[in-house]
């Protein structure tokens, strides 16, 4: 089950910017997970309750943004939706897209600034 | 207390590619093949760089045996009298980029580095290690369905070696089956029957390492 380093990045990530904004407390943290990637959401959410409990994202909703695949022929540029390693033509096909795993968002509370 | 939406951006596997790409401009640089070999637990794994460190005795061949606990491969391969390190994993079930790359100083000298994976199909396939070869390695006895249930791994492979050839007829796998599925995947893949026990393909996979570590230390 490797969703759990894949959360365990997150979570450190995501702590490190919420601190460094003074962040009191997170309400939610929104990833992009590319469908290549071999990550079942379920076992995500599952590893990002864990981590993150004692810390100030405890609690928080994650929301998965899933990013549909594309491959491109490196010798006649059609599209392809699915993984394959060959085109028709025999070109060899380069991911384009859906293979991300980035952290988008986080939505949090801070103090309001003491005047 | 007011609630604010920080945009934040952060690859996360940035950091894995970035420190696979200096894993492969040290292996370049120093005319190091490296072979990542994947597989099922008991796919052979061992047995195989066992098999290629005897066999390729006119070479320096260093290896790096990943698994989550304890180093029995590690001294299996280490009495052979190469160069070699474990890597404890700990809870991850796969090798990444930063674990190969505090050990990889150590090769400098060597011309085949063989890492092997720790034994599964599917986490180790999103961690470029920086390798020059990907292998992944099946047995009959994990069932005939074993590659059309794992497609990712086999669609990313260089060389897939499908091994236990001889038990095929025990447990009622069809290779012809496991062999077409690999190629509807891959039609780019070396693919090489093997029993490794028995010596079969031993020869076919010994040659093929010799030609790609001769031909990317030609060019």
């Amino acid at each position: 089950m490797h969703e759990f380093s894949y959360a365990q990045a997150l979570v450190e990530n995501a702590l490190r910017i919420a601190e460094s904004k003074g962040a009191k407390r997170v309400n939610k943290v929104v990833v992009e997970v590319g469908s290549l990637l071999l990550i079942n959401p379920e076992q995500l959410r599952f590893c990002y309750e864990v981590v993150t409990k004692n810390t100030i994202l405890e609690g928080s909703e994650l929301e998965i943004e899933n990013t549909e695949a594309l491959l491109v022929c490196e010798n006649c540029g059609k599209e392809y939706r699915e993984l394959s390693s060959v085109c028709e033509c025999g070109g060899f096909l380069k991911v384009e897209r859906g293979d991300e795993f980035v952290l988008k968002r986080i939505v949090m509370e801070v103090e309001d600034a003491q005047n | 207390m007011h609630r604010i939406e920080v945009e934040a951006e952060v690859d996360l596997l940035a950091e894995n590619k970035r420190l696979a790409e200096e894993n492969r401009k040290f292996f370049r640089e120093n005319g190091i093949l490296a072979v990542n070999i994947m597989g099922a637990i008991g796919s052979g794994k061992t047995l195989l760089i066992e098999k290629t460190i005897e066999r390729l005795n006119d070479l320096k061949v260093g290896a790096i045996l990943g698994d989550v606990v304890c180093k029995a491969d590690y001294e299996r391969v280490s009495k052979l009298g190469i160069k070699a390190e474990a890597i404890n994993t700990g809870k991850e079930c796969h090798l990444d980029a930063h674990l190969v790359h505090h050990k990889i100083r150590k090769f400098e000298d060597v011309d085949i580095l063989l890492i092997e994976n720790v034994g599964n199909l599917i986490c180790p396939v999103d961690f470029d290690l920086g390798e020059d070869l990907r292998v992944v390695m099946v047995s009959v006895t994990e069932g005939d369905d074993v590659v059309e249930k794992h497609p990712k791994i086999f669609t990313i492979a260089d060389v897939v070696i499908i091994n236990k050839l001889k038990l095929a007829e025990f447990v009622g796998a069809n290779v012809e089956k496991m062999k077409r599925d690999v190629e509807k995947l891959n039609s780019r893949v070396k693919l090489i029957l093997m029993d490794l026990k028995e010596g079969i393909g031993l020869e076919e996979w010994i040659e093929y390492l010799r030609r790609e570590y001769v031909s990317r230390n030609s060019g």
